[in-house]
């Protein structure tokens, strides 16, 4: 079935077509997103007929890409393209004053692409291909305004934030190959012992980076210096959520202890992020750290065992969030800006998107009959039914409460008007395309809540269990409290003394920064100076032969001198044996031969027949002889 | 049949006669023969592709008599590790003679050196005989001294001899173990096949040779703390020069790596093998931390070199250790092809940080700023290469990265903490992208021209493969794959 490539391929052609032409991005990319959409739609028709698929690619030696077509991974496909399908709409419009529009529109196809890869994803490869890809198309889409210093600062830290979590993703997944001999995801789900544990560990910590679960929350709420339409993409339905979207994959995986660390990790996130929203002087980030809260949630319902009701959560929040965050870019647009205190009484100048951010916000906290109010309960049905319930509940129904006192806050706000008079209004070019962007994700998030009955049969997951009545008693109080502290008492006196500590975003001494940046510029640091003294040491090592080659050479000097003066002298002997045997050998060998023949002659009177003379002559030489053997045998 | 391997490592050198027998030539001639005859080395580069490997063993071998006396003759061929790294050379060398095409400063010299070096490097990889290899292998060095002492920056003189006396004495000790491979034969022959098929060495014997290539070739990759001459010979050279130095000339020693210690020693490898990974991890993790406290962006790029090249130890090294031949073959590819990558990915980077440093006459990162607004192409071209050479999906090195650690954690899971170099990585490039082309525009680089024709044609066939691997690496990994899945240790 290789139509399990088309959601996929649309927005990526989209991409290389936008930087091709570099004209029509947006119509272009629209196209791509749309494309994409009906890929997945049919996709999902198919898959819900009773047909599942899987389609092979090349990739490593004996370890093909894979591709697969489940209940699970079509519904989470449709999810992204329509979410991103809506995005792009409003995108015309928000975008209509700036410079650089292929790059976004390139960017945002290139991230759907991606996105789609990683949730049709039926290995590991493309998992982590993708994961890191829209990691880096955050970073493109958040520094988008580079030129501006937050900016730049936002994206180079969101990309080092995921992609140090990532390396979890890198090692779970080693670990897991190595346990199953396989990439194919399905497969690996049946590891056990611990083998799993460690996995599963390894895999929270990639998906806390990109989810931003407390302590790794802060990039997410930088990440607000990109445009909104990105951060309204980021947050419901790719980057953010593919941490989220991971862990519902790969729930058979966890065991007991990896889902109890899951759930504290969501309950404390959920519960801090809340307070920071809580405390929050800007719109966008207020909504940045809703966002964190929420998925907060969703690992309460994985930690609890029932990941459906986090994947519930995360259809809703989806389409609640974008919402929200798209109406907050129309309220930008007006005011200039996204700070609350400048932003007040902007709902009563653009009545019909305060509208529909209110209804998503009544959504988000769990008003019925709205999405949220299913998908919240889920959750704390699923909470209420974990073997953890003691920490889980308090801590789910802490987040409820606080998503409520948050949202009422805002959306007190942004209907009073300020009393020493009003705020400049402006006039918002391309509202129409971003109405409705705005709208086309207000009616799901109000409706979605009819969908979740088909999609739980079409899942085939254990529902949460039979809380269901102490869970919406439950949760409508938590959500009604909320609601009515929000809107009544200022934050500032709801926090009390953790009022300021909230408003700097939770930070324990320092943050990530100080406790791993320092250490790790500290090393590096280090090496620089170990590297200064390694290169001093081999530049007089240098030196030291150098030395020591000069000294050769003073040696070798002086024994050029020596040989020099051996040679003169020996030219000199040369010269005097040469006079030698010219003057003295002559001389001697005559001498020699004169004495010889005088030596002969007396031989001859020697041996002149006298006897008497030859005896005493032989007595005389053996005596000396014989004198001369035995000194010489005495002496040794 | 032609002698395509023959043609192909000799068309350079032949080039190179061409420029010194003309009389007088302009610059421009100069530059032309260049560029030609290294177009018609890439061809003949391709041909050798086409042609391509069988599984195990070499092929495309061309042999004549040379020294029959002591059984060295001239021999080459290619198998699945050299064959990707003889197009590399051919690539990255054509990048350079039209990088280095404006060069009017002895150009007749200059282009003549760089010929005889592209003979030296295919030279290099495709040598099947062990003094034919040695002869290759010294003579690259000298063309390299030469080239950094005529055409480098200002403290040219000194790095060059440093560099140059470091790598000499470092390859002394290959001398020896060449030689006692060659008194350990059966019936002496410097055939490498013959070493191979057959390991001459045994015990301690093969120890020794294996621990005297292990020092030349830690000096040539280089291994920490063997490297202090590389960034000092980078900060020096000329662009081209650190372009070959780090696409090609540290490829020697990880090649030998693999050919010389991994197949020629692979007992004694296999004992020592938890030490040569102990030096790959602390190669990987120092250059990491090291690169991250660089503000010069030509250093910063040197010392991400040695932590790539630290992953490569580790993956021969994890080769030599591992029992299984599946893991060894995995190992084993993902250090080839990282070697590949990293030539394609440094070579453009050190292309971009030569442009930016021929327009703005320095290379502290902190001097810029905005550069993206002033000159996007050369920005964005930057980027990708930074983004490729982090590691990241999609582009050439996160294949063989990949595979390497994959490798490692089935064999020596310890290792695996090296991975932390990806992120330290990350935040090197993140930071040099931040401060040298995000943010304000400075009005002091406001009238800085974006690439030129050259400059593109230069860099983009670098950039295109680096995609290009990282998409579908299988149209080299393939190549790669017959000869690491074959190999018997």
């Amino acid at each position: 079935m290789s139509d399990l490539v088309l959601p996929i391929v649309f927005p990526l052609l989209a991409a290389a077509a936008i930087l091709l032409l570099r004209r029509g991005a947006a119509i272009l990319a629209l196209v791509g997103v749309a494309l994409s959409l009906a890929a997945s739609l049919k996709l999902l028709g198919a898959v819900a007929s009773g047909d599942s698929a899987t389609l092979l690619l090349p990739g490593l030696p004996d370890l093909p890409l894979r591709l697969t077509a489940e209940p699970l991974t079509a519904l989470l496909s449709v999810v992204v393209a329509a979410v991103a399908t809506c995005v792009l709409i409003y995108s015309v419009g928000y975008m209509k004053r700036e410079s650089g529009l292929p790059r976004f529109f390139a960017v945002m196809s290139l991230f759907v692409a991606a996105m789609q890869a990683l949730v049709l994803a039926g290995d590991w490869v493309l998992v982590l291909a993708a994961w890191e890809l829209i990691g880096l198309c955050s970073y493109l889409l958040i520094g988008f305004w580079f030129q501006r210093p937050e900016a730049a600062n936002a994206a180079s830290r969101a990309f080092l934030y995921t992609r140090s979590a990532d390396l979890g993703l890198y090692i779970a997944i080693f670990t897991l190959m190595g346990a199953a001999g396989t990439s194919e995801i399905a497969a690996t789900l049946n590891v056990d012992g611990d083998t799993a544990v460690a996995a599963g560990l390894l895999l929270l910590l990639a998906i806390m980076g990109k989810s931003a679960q407390i302590p790794l929350q802060d990039w997410l709420m930088r990440a607000m210096a990109g445009p909104t339409p990105v951060s309204a993409l980021l947050h419901s339905a790719t980057l953010v959520a593919a941490g989220a979207i991971l862990l519902i994959r790969v729930a058979p995986l966890l065991t007991p202890e990896v889902l109890l660390a899951i759930g504290l990790v969501g309950g404390i996130t959920t519960v801090a992020a809340g307070l920071i929203a809580l405390a929050e002087r800007d719109l966008k980030r207020l909504l940045a750290a809703s966002t964190a809260s929420q998925y907060g949630l969703m690992l309460i319902a994985v930690g609890a065992g029932v990941p459906l009701a986090a994947l519930l959560h995360l259809l809703a929040h989806a389409a609640i969030k974008s919402g929200l965050f798209l109406a907050a870019g129309e309220f930008q647009h007006a005011r200039g800006g996204t700070a609350l205190e400048r932003l007040r009484g902007v709902g009563r100048v653009r009545p019909w998107t305060f509208f529909g951010f209110a209804l998503a916000a009544l959504a988000l906290v769990g008003a019925p009959p709205l999405s949220g109010f299913f998908s919240k309960d889920a959750v704390i049905a699923a909470a209420l039914s974990a073997p953890s319930v003691a920490w889980l509940a308090p801590l789910a129904l802490a987040g409820t409460l606080l998503t409520g006192a948050y949202l009422a806050r805002a959306l007190r706000l942004l209907w009073h008007e300020r009393e020493e008079g009003e705020n400049e209004n402006r006039s918002v070019a391309g509202a129409r395309w971003m109405g409705l962007g705005v709208w086309a994700l207000v009616i799901p998030a109000v409706f979605l809540g009819l969908t979740f009955g088909p999609i739980e049969a079409l899942l085939g997951l254990p529902g949460p269990g039979d809380h269901g009545t102490t869970a919406m008693l439950f949760g409508l109080l938590a959500a009604a409290a909320g609601l009515a502290l929000g809107w009544l008492v200022p934050a500032s006196r709801l926090l009390g003394p953790f009022h300021p500590w909230a408003q700097s975003g939770l930070v324990i001494a320092g943050g990530l920064s100080f406790w791993i940046g320092r250490p790790a510029m500290a090393i590096a640091y280090g090496c620089q100076r170990l590297e200064r003294g390694l290169y001093a040491t081999v530049l007089s090592v240098g030196r030291g032969g150098f030395f020591i080659a000069r000294g050769c050479g003073r040696v070798e000097r002086g024994l050029y001198a020596v040989v020099l003066g051996t040679g003169r002298a020996s030219l000199a002997v040369a010269h005097l044996v040469r006079v030698g045997d010219e003057r003295r050998i002559d001389g001697l060998i005559f001498a020699l031969v004169a004495s010889v023949r005088g030596w002969g002659d007396r031989a001859r009177v020697l041996q002149s027949g006298w006897i008497h003379h030859s005896l005493a002559i032989s007595a005389v030489v053996t005596a000396v002889t014989l004198i001369i053997l035995l000194s010489a045998s005495l002496s040794f | 049949m032609l002698p395509i391997v023959s043609l192909t490592l000799f068309l350079p050198l032949a080039g190179a006669a061409l420029i010194l027998a003309l009389p007088g030539p302009t610059a421009r001639t100069v530059h032309s023969i260049g560029i030609g005859t290294a177009s018609l080395t890439l061809v003949g580069a391709l041909a050798m592709w086409l042609e391509g490997v069988s599984g195990a063993g070499f092929s495309q071998v061309e042999e004549l008599e040379w020294i029959p006396a002591i059984g060295a003759a001239y021999r080459v061929g290619v198998d699945g590790i050299s064959l990707p790294l003889v197009l590399l050379s051919a690539m990255l060398f054509l990048g350079a003679f039209i990088y280095a095409s404006s060069l009017r400063e002895r150009p007749r010299a200059y282009v003549a050196l760089v010929l005889l070096l592209e003979t030296a490097a295919i030279g290099t990889f495709a040598a099947l005989d062990g003094i034919l290899f040695y002869v290759f292998f010294e003579v690259s060095l000298v063309s390299m001294y030469f080239m950094i002492a005529g055409w480098g920056h200002e403290d040219r003189q000194r790095a060059a001899l440093m560099f140059f006396i470091y790598t000499l004495l470092g390859s002394l000790p290959l001398l020896l173990a060449i030689l006692g491979l060659y008194l350990g034969s059966p019936d002496p022959s410097f055939d490498m096949r013959a070493w191979i098929a057959n390991p001459p060495l045994e015990g301690a014997a093969a120890m020794w040779a294996l621990v005297a290539m292990l020092v030349t070739f830690a000096v040539k990759i280089p291994a920490v703390p063997l490297h202090t001459w590389l960034p000092a010979a980078h900060v020096q050279a000329p662009t081209v020069g650190s372009v070959i130095l780090a696409g090609i000339m540290l490829k020697f020693g990880t090649y030998g790596l693999v050919r010389f210690a991994l197949q020629m020693t692979p007992e004694a490898f296999h004992e020592a093998g938890v030490v040569v990974l102990v030096f790959g991890v602390i190669g990987a993790l120092y250059g990491a931390f090291a690169a991250l406290a660089q503000t010069d962006l030509k250093r910063l790029v040197a010392y991400t070199s040695i932590n790539h090249m630290g992953y490569v130890i580790i993956g021969v090294a994890v080769a030599a250790l591992a029992l299984d031949p599946s893991v060894r073959a995995t190992a084993l590819d993902g250090a080839v092809l990282q070697m590949f990558s990293h030539g394609l990915v440094t070579g453009a980077l050190f292309f971009l940080v030569g442009m930016i440093q021929e327009r703005a006459h320095t290379r502290e990162m902190g001097e810029f700023g905005g550069l993206l607004k002033t000159v996007p192409l050369l920005g964005w071209s930057f980027m990708l290469a930074a983004f490729a050479s982090l590691g990241l999906p999609g582009l050439a090195h996160f294949p063989g990265e990949f595979q390497i650690f994959l490798g490692t954690l089935g064999s020596v899971p310890a290792a695996v903490v090296s991975i932390l170099g990806l992120a330290i990585i990350a935040g090197t490039f993140l930071k040099a992208i931040r401060e040298t082309f995000l943010g304000e525009p400075q009005s002091r680089w406001h009238s800085m021209p974006d690439l030129s024709l050259r400059e593109v044609l230069a860099l983009a066939p670098l950039l295109v493969l680096t995609v290009a691997t990282g998409v579908a690496p299988s149209w080299v990994l393939d190549t790669i794959h017959r000869t690491a899945s074959a190999l018997v240790l």
